[in-house]
């Protein structure tokens, strides 16, 4: 709810913390096919945080919703590790606050983005989002593949870093956290027989598209993602918030 | 013909390097493949579960064929067999619905008296409390023992993922979906997971048939 204020404001004043940027609807070639039958898919616009979450952020919610709290939070719903680089229930050290939260289930991702009136972005969502973004930032695809596998081999010095509240574009996408998607589970792996053409796994053939570096890459986000369980809170995962854009303009 | 080769064995190098690189102890379960024959409705493989936690942690209000509303926890104190379907599905649905018919006939009378049938729907927008409605009239389920529950995408999503159930809603407004019976003990823990249509019944009525007198 208090994003939503936060989004109909924008359009007055682009001042308020962290607003989500518009992510304009197209056709998007999945890097990896999930469909056999569906090599381009059109997605409809959309909003996205232009940032991962922040610890601060996170903290707010858990204020409001202190079934949320490390100390409150279903069992069922993490896996023992539940914002555990936190201090207590409701504070981190000083100086943190403007990083990623990390060390959240999806489950508990999820529930803090609709508090805000949102909801994690589908895989879809968010990896179609992740082109544009290289697209607004210029980033050569073997940059891009190069800076993913520079993160993936040393996550924890890029998820300290801070993120920019104020930031009015499309932030970070590739180089502070794992971002949560809501329907991760969907994915290679994830519970399947691992067995890549074959089509005898439950979701029909799936493979890449092309094999360029930056597909390798991709497809390593892929991958790495349906390692998790949906209690996985890892130092390394965090996620941002989608938001449906026919509740905006109402 | 020689590109897609070639895809396939690059693809399969990826596959060998990623299984060396990861703990493959959580893919440890369930592996029927036995549901896959339906050449337009794709079941998808359960996912992993706890089992030591209460599936009534979901704190999600849902509205029942009915036309009532429940909490899951509600049904605390008496074994529950659930599964996940979608009211407009015609290839696996109603077998699923079916199976857990059968597995319920398996029950003595006393038994039977002490347990619910949980069916919940995938569909949020079809699967409204008078569709359910008609559902349970058409196939004939219309018995106190049987729940058919419609919910928000939200909390079907966290359902789903408690139960290990992997679903997609397609481009043509179906899903695709795990097929799946589990089996709650009196206060939710998940005991026994069928998956797979039409299996065998005797071994899982057993397992109620203990919870029960537990």
């Amino acid at each position: 709810m208090v994003k939503w204020l936060g989004v109909a404001g924008v359009l007055l004043s682009p001042l308020v913390l962290a607003d989500p940027v518009l992510i304009n609807g197209g056709t998007f070639k999945p890097p990896v096919l999930l469909d056999k039958e569906r090599l381009s898919i059109e997605m409809e616009s959309f909003m996205l945080d232009s940032t991962p979450v922040t610890n601060q952020e996170f903290l707010e919610f858990v204020i409001e919703q202190p079934q949320w709290q490390r100390d409150n939070i279903a069992a069922l719903f993490h896996d023992g590790n539940y914002l555990k680089h936190w201090d207590n229930n409701t504070g981190f050290a000083k100086g943190k606050e403007n990083e990623p939260v990390t060390y959240v289930s999806w489950f508990a991702a999820r529930e803090y983005c609709s508090a805000q009136g949102g909801r994690l972005p589908s895989l879809n969502e968010w990896e179609y989002a992740s082109v544009k973004y290289r697209q607004q930032q210029n980033i050569s695809d073997d940059d891009y593949a190069r800076n993913l596998f520079a993160w993936y081999s040393q996550p924890h010095s890029a998820k300290q870093q801070a993120v920019d509240p104020n930031a009015d574009q499309l932030m970070h996408m590739h180089d502070r956290v794992n971002e949560w998607v809501d329907d991760y589970q969907l994915l290679l792996t994830n519970g399947d027989d691992v067995d890549l053409l074959s089509g005898s796994c439950g979701d029909g053939a799936r493979f890449m598209s092309s094999f360029s570096n930056a597909n390798y890459a991709t497809f390593f986000r892929y991958q790495s993602r349906s390692d998790y369980a949906p209690q996985s809170a890892t130092s390394t995962m965090g996620f941002r918030c989608a938001y449906d854009l026919e509740n905006d303009h109402e | 013909m020689n590109k897609l080769l070639k895809l396939t064995a690059l693809a399969s190098l990826i596959f060998v390097a990623q299984s060396f690189a990861q703990d493959h102890s959580h893919h440890d379960m369930h592996k029927n493949q036995t549901a896959n024959d339906h050449s337009n409705h794709t079941a998808m493989n359960a996912a992993e579960v706890s089992h030591s936690e209460s599936v009534y942690q979901v704190d999600a209000t849902w509205n029942t064929h009915k036309n009532s509303k429940l909490k899951l926890s509600e049904l605390e104190g008496q074994p529950v067999i659930v599964s996940m379907i979608y009211g407009s599905c015609t290839t696996a649905c109603p077998v699923l619905v079916h199976d857990v018919k059968r597995l319920y006939s398996k029950l003595d009378e006393d038994t039977k008296q002490q347990v619910k049938l949980v069916i919940v729907s995938f569909d949020t927008d079809r699967d409204t409390p008078e569709a359910l409605a008609d559902y349970v009239k058409q196939y004939q389920l219309n018995n106190d023992n049987w729940l058919f529950l419609n919910g928000s995408e939200q909390d079907i999503r966290t359902l789903a993922t408690v139960l290990g159930v992997r679903y997609r809603q397609r481009p043509d407004g179906d899903f695709d979906h795990s097929n799946l019976i589990t089996i709650l003990d009196k206060q939710g823990l998940i005991v026994e997971r069928i998956e797979g249509l039409s299996q065998p019944m005797e071994k899982p009525a057993k397992v109620v048939a203990k919870l029960v007198n537990d």
